[in-house]
C-alpha cells in the first residue's frame, strides 16, 4: 500500500516536472547511476561504486580529518582512469607534492587557485568577492563539461563567507551538473549542499595523526 | 616528412606536374623536386606507400625517377641523388642513413643549400677540396667533426656542409606556389564602440575564413586581430592557439576575451583578421573511454578562467627539483591528451584493481593507503610556540582567526632543512629551518617550523 502511494506520488511529481527533487537513495534501493570510483575499494563498496556522476556531492569534516587525503585519492583515481579533473582551490592551499604522492597525474589536473584568505582582517568583503569569483570559476568548469571529477575545495574557508553566498548558487550548480556525467564534489568544514541523489560524506577527526 | 623526386633527364615542368598531384607544397630545384608529404598518410598509408605511389605516377608520365622520403628535406635530397629506387628513412634516422654515403654526393647536395658569399660552385669546390685533403671519405666522417673547429677553419659554409652531412635542414622549404593567405577585413560605415557589436563583425569575418580553412584542411595557429581606431592608431592583438582550430564560435570567443582584457582605447572603424595557418588536427575519438572536453572547449574555458581569475592562477601544477618546502610551478593546461595515455592509464587502473582486490580479501578498510596530505599556507602563519629544554614544541598558539592552537599532544621532528643560502642569505631567497609535525589538543595536526634566520615559529601547513 505504501509503495503504491509512493508510486502515485512519484508519478504526480513527474507530471509536474518535479521528480528531480526525489531522493531515491536508501532503503528503496540504489538507482541505476554511474559512479566515479574513489580509488578505495572499501569506500566504493560502502558508496555503491563511488560518488555519483551528474550529482553534487559533499565531503565535510573538521581540520585534519583526512578530507584532503581522500580528495586527492579521488582525483588520482579519476586521472588513472584517463579522465580530466579540475580543482577549484578557493584558498590556494594545494600541496603539489602531496598531490603527486597521492598518484594524481598532474598533467590532467586543471588547478584554479583562488584568492580567499583564512584571515581577511578588516577587509571582510574581500573574502566574499574572492569566494564568489571561485564559484564563478567552478561554474565555468562545469559548463565546459566532460571533466571526470570537479572539486570545489573550500575546506578552510571562513564559515561566514560560505554562508553569505546566495542559496541559489548551489541550486544553479545542481542544475548544471545533472545533465552531464561529471562527478562534482564540494569540500568544506561545514555542510554546504548536495544534489538529491548526491552524497554527503562526513570525515571524522583523526587525533594524534603524526 | 619530405619526399624528393629526382630524375636526371626530366624537365622541371614535368616534375612540377607530378608534385602537384600530391601536394600544393613543393619546391623544384633543377632536376629534382621536394614535396611536403605530411598528412598524405591518410590518403596513401605508410611513407613507403607514398613513395611507391610517387614513383608509379612518374612512370605513368614517362619519367624514370628516384624517390626518397625522410624527416628532413636534406636527407631526402641526398638519398634521392645517391640511391636508386624508393628509399624511406624513419624520422630521426637521417644521420645514420647518410653516414656511409661518399662525400662526392655532398658536393652536389651542398649546392642546394643557402647561397654562400661568392660563386657557389667555387666555394663548394674549396670546401670539398679541404675535406679531400683531410682524408674524409664519407658523410659520417664529416658529421663526426667538431662543428666549432670546422667553423673556425671553413667559415659558415663549413657549418652548412656539416649540417647537410648530418641530414639536417639548412633552409626551409620555399614552395613554388605561394601559401594561400587567410585574411579578411571590413571597413565600418560607423565606428563601433564596445565588444558586443564587434562580436558580430568578427563572426562575419571569421565565417568565410573558417570555411576556406576547412576546405584546405588547415587550422588556425595564430590569430591576428588588427583594429584601426578613430584616432588612426591600430590596436593589434596576437593570439597563439594551443591547438589548431577553426571553429568560428571558439575563435570569436577567444578574440573577444583577449580584447576584454586588452580593450582598444577608442572606437573602431576598421577590423582586419589575419590567420597563420597550420595543418589541420586529426582527432580520433574512442568508443572505450569517457569523452574529454574538446581542445576548443578547453581553450575557451582556460581563456575564460584566465579572464576571471588571472593568468597566473590557472594551469597544471608541476613539481620542481628543489628541496624548498612547498615549491611548485604552473604550466599551461594542455588542451590535447593523447589516447595512448588513456590506454596506459587503463592498464594502470586494471593493475591497481587487481592489487586492491587482492588486498581486500581481508578487511577492506584495513587497506587504506596512508599518506600525509598537506594543505599549504602560502604565507606561513606566525605562531607562538613554547618549547621544552630539547627544543621540542609543547604548546602552539596563534593570533590568527581559525587557528586556535593548544597543547601539543604528539610531535615528531625536527627535520632540518636549508637551501639557497648561497643566493642572498637565509632571510631572502634561502631558507634554514627546523620542521616539526605536531598534533594539538584542538584536534588539528600541523607542520610548524622554526626559522633560524629570524628565530621565529610559523605554521607552514595543515596535515589533513
Amino acid at each position: 500500500m505504501a509503495s503504491l502511494a509512493r508510486a502515485d506520488l512519484e508519478s504526480l511529481l513527474h507530471t509536474k516536472n518535479l521528480d528531480r527533487t526525489l531522493t531515491r537513495f536508501g532503503p528503496g534501493g540504489q538507482p541505476d547511476r554511474e559512479h566515479a570510483s574513489t580509488g578505495h575499494v572499501g569506500l566504493d563498496a560502502r558508496l555503491h561504486g563511488g560518488i555519483p556522476r551528474g550529482q553534487v556531492s559533499e565531503l565535510v569534516g573538521p581540520r585534519s580529518s583526512g578530507r584532503t587525503a581522500l580528495t586527492l585519492q579521488m582525483l588520482a583515481a579519476a586521472t588513472r582512469r584517463g579522465e580530466l579533473v579540475a580543482l577549484v582551490d578557493a584558498l590556494d592551499m594545494l600541496d603539489v607534492e602531496s598531490a603527486a604522492a597521492a598518484g594524481v597525474d598532474l598533467d590532467r589536473l586543471l588547478w584554479i587557485r583562488g584568492f580567499v584568505v583564512p584571515n581577511p582582517g578588516l577587509c571582510r568583503d574581500r573574502n566574499h568577492r574572492a569566494l564568489v569569483q571561485a564559484v564563478r570559476a567552478f561554474t565555468l568548469v562545469l559548463e565546459a563539461g566532460n571533466f571526470g571529477l570537479v572539486v570545489f575545495d573550500a575546506g578552510e574557508a571562513p564559515a561566514d563567507a560560505i554562508r553569505r553566498l546566495p542559496f541559489t548558487t548551489w541550486l544553479r550548480l545542481q542544475r548544471m551538473v545533472e545533465a552531464g556525467s561529471t562527478a562534482c564534489l564540494l569540500v568544506g568544514s561545514d555542510r554546504m549542499t548536495r544534489s538529491p541523489n548526491g552524497l554527503s560524506l562526513q570525515a571524522a577527526a583523526l587525533r594524534a595523526a603524526v | 616528412m619530405y619526399a624528393c623526386l629526382h630524375s636526371a633527364g626530366a624537365s622541371r615542368p614535368a616534375l612540377q606536374e607530378i608534385a602537384q598531384q600530391f601536394s600544393p607544397r613543393y619546391e623544384s630545384r633543377g632536376d629534382l623536386v621536394v614535396i611536403d608529404v605530411r598528412g598524405l598518410e591518410r590518403l596513401f598509408g605508410s611513407p613507403r606507400a607514398i613513395g611507391e605511389e610517387l614513383r608509379r605516377d612518374a612512370a605513368d608520365r614517362g619519367v624514370r625517377a628516384r624517390v626518397a622520403i625522410a624527416g628532413t628535406q636534406t636527407a631526402a635530397i641526398v638519398l634521392a641523388i645517391a640511391r636508386p629506387g624508393v628509399v624511406v628513412i624513419e624520422p630521426g634516422g637521417e644521420a645514420a642513413a647518410l653516414a656511409p654515403l661518399p662525400i662526392d654526393v655532398l658536393r652536389r647536395a651542398a649546392l642546394l643549400g643557402p647561397p654562400p658569399d661568392g660563386d657557389p660552385e667555387r666555394v663548394a669546390l674549396q670546401v670539398f677540396s679541404a675535406f679531400t685533403r683531410w682524408g674524409l671519405k664519407t658523410f659520417g666522417e664529416i658529421a663526426a667533426l667538431p662543428p666549432d673547429e670546422l667553423s673556425a677553419r671553413l667559415g659558415r659554409q663549413g657549418l652548412v656542409w656539416h649540417a647537410i652531412a648530418r641530414g639536417a635542414d639548412v633552409r626551409p622549404l620555399v614552395p613554388d606556389v605561394e601559401d594561400e593567405r587567410f585574411e579578411a577585413s571590413l571597413e565600418l560605415e560607423w565606428p563601433i564602440d564596445g565588444l558586443e557589436p564587434l562580436s558580430f563583425v568578427l563572426t562575419r569575418l571569421l565565417e568565410p575564413l573558417s570555411l576556406r580553412l576547412e576546405q584546405r584542411d588547415r587550422g588556425v595557429a595564430v590569430l591576428h586581430v588588427a583594429l584601426r581606431l578613430v584616432t588612426k592608431h591600430t590596436h593589434a592583438r596576437r593570439l597563439e592557439l594551443p591547438t589548431p582550430m577553426r571553429d568560428v564560435k571558439t575563435l570569436r570567443t577567444l578574440a573577444l576575451l583577449d580584447l576584454e582584457a586588452h580593450p582598444p582605447e577608442a572606437a573602431i572603424d576598421r577590423v582586419a583578421i589575419v590567420i597563420d595557418p597550420t595543418p589541420g588536427r586529426v582527432w580520433q575519438h574512442t568508443l572505450f573511454a569517457r569523452p574529454h572536453p574538446t581542445p576548443e572547449q578547453l581553450s575557451t574555458l582556460v581563456a575564460r578562467l584566465c579572464a576571471a581569475m588571472g593568468q597566473d592562477r590557472i594551469g597544471a601544477p608541476v613539481t620542481v627539483d628543489s628541496y624548498r618546502p612547498g615549491a611548485f610551478e604552473m604550466t599551461p593546461f594542455a588542451t590535447e591528451h593523447r589516447n595512448d595515455e588513456q590506454r596506459r592509464t587503463r592498464r594502470t587502473r586494471r593493475e591497481q584493481l587487481v592489487q586492491n582486490s587482492a588486498n581486500s580479501a581481508g578487511s577492506a578498510f584495513n587497506v587504506v593507503p596512508v599518506f600525509a596530505a598537506l594543505r599549504r599556507c602560502r604565507q606561513p602563519v606566525p605562531a607562538r610556540v613554547a618549547a621544552d629544554a630539547h627544543g621540542r614544541p609543547v604548546k602552539v598558539t596563534t593570533d590568527r582567526r581559525g587557528f586556535a592552537g593548544g597543547a601539543v599532544v604528539r610531535a615528531t621532528g625536527p627535520w632540518k632543512t636549508s637551501g639557497e643560502w648561497w643566493a642572498g642569505g637565509a632571510g631572502q631567497a634561502g631558507w634554514d629551518r627546523d620542521e616539526w609535525d605536531v598534533a594539538l589538543s584542538d584536534g588539528g595536526a600541523y607542520r610548524v617550523f622554526l626559522d633560524h634566520a629570524t628565530r621565529r615559529w610559523f605554521i607552514d601547513a595543515i596535515l589533513d
